[in-house]
């Protein structure tokens, strides 16, 4: 995870010097929350996939997760809006990290200037539109002067920088809710062994304990002998 | 029996009972191998982890610059298991480095480098240097940003050799900018070729151990063709010692496979879950931990040849080491002041080194790194005088401890 | 030496012992546990299995006696509309064939009858000889083989001879009758190959 924060400190420092750094925010992901997954699923198949692919994810196998039809999902997406790809999402939480994506779907503003008509406070100028905008509500940057600390010895979090100025679809908790489950379906997205690696990994550990005291105990069965003869 | 009958049949016919006898009955091993003396066994232990799991992953991999990231996801995703055998394979090569560097710190602290050791220092250096190229070619296979990146800068090194340099870099890639045409040979090489070399040099550095016999950390001389009180049978008593000492470095070794392979970015780093792009680079690009001591010493120069200079008398320090150290006795314990003085400023100026390397370059870091490389490159040239000119403490009679 | 250290050093002797094979053993296992990654490993990908899909074929434009080649899980899948004088062929052989009424697991058992199909006028099978996996060729042609050849396949590779329902003559290495693959008709002219019938896809 620091590895990312320096990353971000270094886009900072030579992109958007305006800006402060900002915390990333915890997204808590579990792995083991399947009904999360499955809702994150059917968000990402009905709304990030009008965009994004996830080449390495096995599409039939989304449309299973998220309980979709495969023929109904817009996996054939050959144009963009705005002329750029929007990356492939298969490796996204490997690369970025859970809290920075969480981060990210959080901290879109209203910005004129751009093209899409939205920024990013922890990706300046990105190319990604403003589809959220519609769950989350319209989202402005506050002038340097109205910025707050609202935790204690940390930087400025997202929220410390933005005031949301009207009312989405969903109401905070609700795209709270959603874009945890988002993050949490990416999350298993790149690693979709993580759960059976976990259990193997306790039973590996267990036997190797097991193993340990037995060849713990044959080398003191030998080199008691040694140390006998070195008391004479 | 019959099974007696067909060990007859090739004891006959293979010397197999006086090889085991030579190599391990009746290889005498100083009694007082500490903590240190494990890393040796580890270090094969981990060869073989790394040749059985390399070979399972060259049968899914596919060595081309459309195909390689995909294949690499698909033994992750769909092959049974895939993902279990590439995470051996990317923890042991990690795990490689950590063994064998602790290994060659056990080296230069009992001065096992001393005559009659010389030689087989220097194969254990041409190890680590095999290791390193080995580590290179391997890490540019799953042809992610890094790999691409890392590649691309460590085969620029050769364009710093005057005049020729320009085509030496092209005649390593095989392209004008590092290419599918690259990959695929480093794919070759890390299959096949640099393995062979390996397991060759592996081969005789143990040749050379049993002939001249292991050090110990008293650094005195002891008779390994005999039984005394000294010296002990290698086989039971180490084989076991051994064989307990790898259960521990298994578990340590699993607990990383199963529960954070990446190692917050150390062993996998993250900016390499994205495919290559070889009209990008990322922002921050750093080698992998191994290798970072003697990046850092590269960037701390400011003048392109002398830094590839640098790195690479770095590195042939230690191979002269054995000529460089005047010392009466071998062993850190007997040694004096000066010495041990010196043993510090090297750890911290090594692990220093390669804690810059990681972080992306600051001033300060850059004139860290330059007291660090001071300190590294003091430790080998001043070794002549200090260790010379030191009172060192009487040796033991005998082994101690 | 004292009786004290000796008798010290049976007992070692016997713990040692028993821990030498306590160890072998746990060791063993967990050796030939490692090993079972590394065999899973060689099983088809998911990916393979995912392109071993069902396959859906239309019969409408399959002639009389003519042969239909599909790939199914990479195996070549044959459909041949048999006509009543070829079906008519199959009751003769009984005494010339090594497994006449498909007793050995070599079908569905819906495909377990005289003419080792659904239906009779619609050969389904896998077009791999049971030799040693050659593709046989579709020899229609009666006498074409040998004088009383009645039609069937034959393998080019040892010569295996099978008749029109893919059953395998005596007298030739191949040991066992053609492979029928599971199928089922979604409709009068539509077969799906690589489902059960009845089974829900």
């Amino acid at each position: 995870m620091k590895y990312f924060f320096i990353l971000i400190l270094f886009f900072f420092n030579t992109a958007w010097a305006a800006l402060p750094t900002v915390e990333l925010e915890k997204a808590h992901v579990n792995i083991h929350d399947k009904k999360s997954i499955e809702r994150g699923a059917k968000y990402f198949a009905t709304i990030c996939m009008a965009c994004h692919t996830m080449e390495y994810m096995r599409y039939d196998k989304i449309a299973h997760d998220a309980g979709v039809v495969y023929e109904r999902m817009p996996v054939q997406v050959t144009t963009w809006p705005f002329g750029v790809k929007p990356p492939d999402l298969s490796l996204e939480i490997n690369h970025r990290g859970a809290d920075w994506v969480y981060t990210y779907l959080h901290s879109f503003y209203t910005d004129p200037s751009r093209p899409t008509g939205v920024n990013n406070l922890i990706l300046p100028n990105t190319a990604m539109s403003g589809i959220l905008t519609s769950f989350q509500g319209v989202q402005i940057l506050l002038p340097e002067t109205e910025w707050h600390h609202s935790d204690f010895g940390s930087g400025y979090e997202w929220y410390d920088l933005l005031d949301l100025q009207s009312h989405g679809a969903m109401t905070p908790e609700q795209f709270d809710a959603m874009v945890s489950d988002v993050v949490n379906f990416l999350a298993y997205a790149s690693n979709p062994y993580q759960i059976e690696q976990e259990k193997m990994g306790v039973f590996v550990l267990i036997f190797l304990v097991l193993f340990f005291i037995l060849a713990f105990l044959l080398k003191q069965s030998y080199w008691r002998e040694i140390k006998r003869k070195q008391r004479k | 029996m019959k099974k007696n009958k067909l060990f007859t049949w090739i004891t006959a016919r293979f010397p197999l009972n006086e090889f085991s006898a030579k190599h391990l009955t009746h290889y005498f091993a100083p009694r007082n191998f500490n903590f240190w003396y494990y890393f040796g066994s580890f270090s094969l232990l981990v060869l073989a982890i790394q040749i059985i799991t390399g070979i399972w992953l060259a049968m899914d991999y596919t060595p081309t610059a459309e195909g390689a990231f995909a294949s690499v996801q698909y033994i992750m995703r769909d092959v049974h298991y895939g993902w279990l055998i590439r995470f051996l394979h990317t923890t042991g090569a990690s795990a490689f480095f950590v063994v064998v560097y602790l290994h060659m710190y056990r080296g230069l602290i009992y001065g096992s480098y001393q005559k009659p050791r010389e030689l087989l220092w220097l194969i254990g250096m041409l190890i680590y240097v095999t290791l390193l190229l080995e580590a290179f070619t391997g890490y540019v296979l799953p042809w992610g940003q890094m790999s691409y990146w890392g590649a691309q800068v460590i085969t620029s090194f050769a364009s710093a050799i005057p005049w020729i340099g320009k085509y030496i870099v092209v005649w390593l890639r095989g392209d004008y900018v590092v290419s599918g045409v690259t990959l695929h040979r480093f794919f070759a090489l890390h299959v096949v070729g640099v393995p062979l070399v390996l397991l060759f040099l592996v081969f005789i550095h143990l040749v050379a151990l049993h002939y001249v016999g292991s050090n110990n950390p008293d650094g005195i001389n002891t008779d390994h063709s005999r039984a005394s009180d000294e010296t002990i049978p290698f086989h039971p008593f180490y084989t076991v010692k051994d064989l307990m000492g790898a259960v521990v470095f298994l578990i340590v070794f699993f607990s990383i496979v199963f529960f954070g392979p990446d190692m917050n970015g150390f062993f996998l780093e993250p900016e390499n879950y994205v495919p290559a792009n070889s009209l990008q680079t990322p922002e921050h690009i750093a080698p992998v931990w191994y290798m970072t001591p003697f990046y850092a010493i590269l960037r701390a120069i400011p003048n392109k040849f002398l830094g590839l200079a640098a790195m690479a008398a770095a590195i042939a320090l230690m191979f002269v080491m054995p000529w460089l150290d005047r010392s009466p006795v071998r062993s850190i314990r007997y040694k004096g002041m000066y010495s041990k003085m010196a043993i510090c400023v090297f750890v911290i100026s090594f692990v220093g080194l390669g804690y810059i390397g990681i972080e992306p370059v600051s001033e300060l870091r850059t004139v860290l790194a330059q007291f660090f490389a001071l300190g590294y490159f003091g430790f080998f040239l001043l070794m002549p005088f200090y260790t010379r000119f030191e009172t060192v403490k009487a040796l033991p009679e005998q082994l101690t401890g | 030496m004292t009786s004290k250290e000796n008798l010290e050093e049976k007992v070692d002797e016997e713990r040692r012992c028993f821990l030498r094979r306590a160890t072998a053993t746990v060791g063993g296992v967990g050796l030939a546990a490692s090993t079972l990654p590394f065999i899973s490993y060689w099983l088809p990908s998911t990916e393979t299995e995912a392109s071993g899909n069902p396959v859906q074929v239309d019969l409408t434009p399959l002639q009389p006696t003519q042969q239909l080649t599909i790939v199914w899980r990479g195996r070549p899948i044959w459909v041949i509309r048999r006509t009543p004088e070829m079906l008519a062929t199959l009751p003769k052989l009984n005494d010339d064939l090594r497994d006449p009424f498909s007793n050995e697991d070599q079908q569905p058992p819906y495909a377990k009858n005289l003419y080792r199909s659904i239906k009779p006028e619609f050969f389904v099978a896998v077009g791999i000889c049971t030799h040693l996996g050659c593709i046989p060729t579709y020899r229609p042609d009666v006498g074409g083989v040998s004088p009383s050849w009645l039609g069937g396949f034959y393998c080019p590779c040892h010569g295996s001879l099978y008749d029109l329902a893919g059953r395998v003559y005596k007298g030739v290495p191949a040991p066992k009758n053609l492979e029928i693959p599971p199928y089922d008709y979604l409709s009068d002219n539509m077969i799906i190959v690589g489902v059960d019938q009845g089974q829900k896809t």
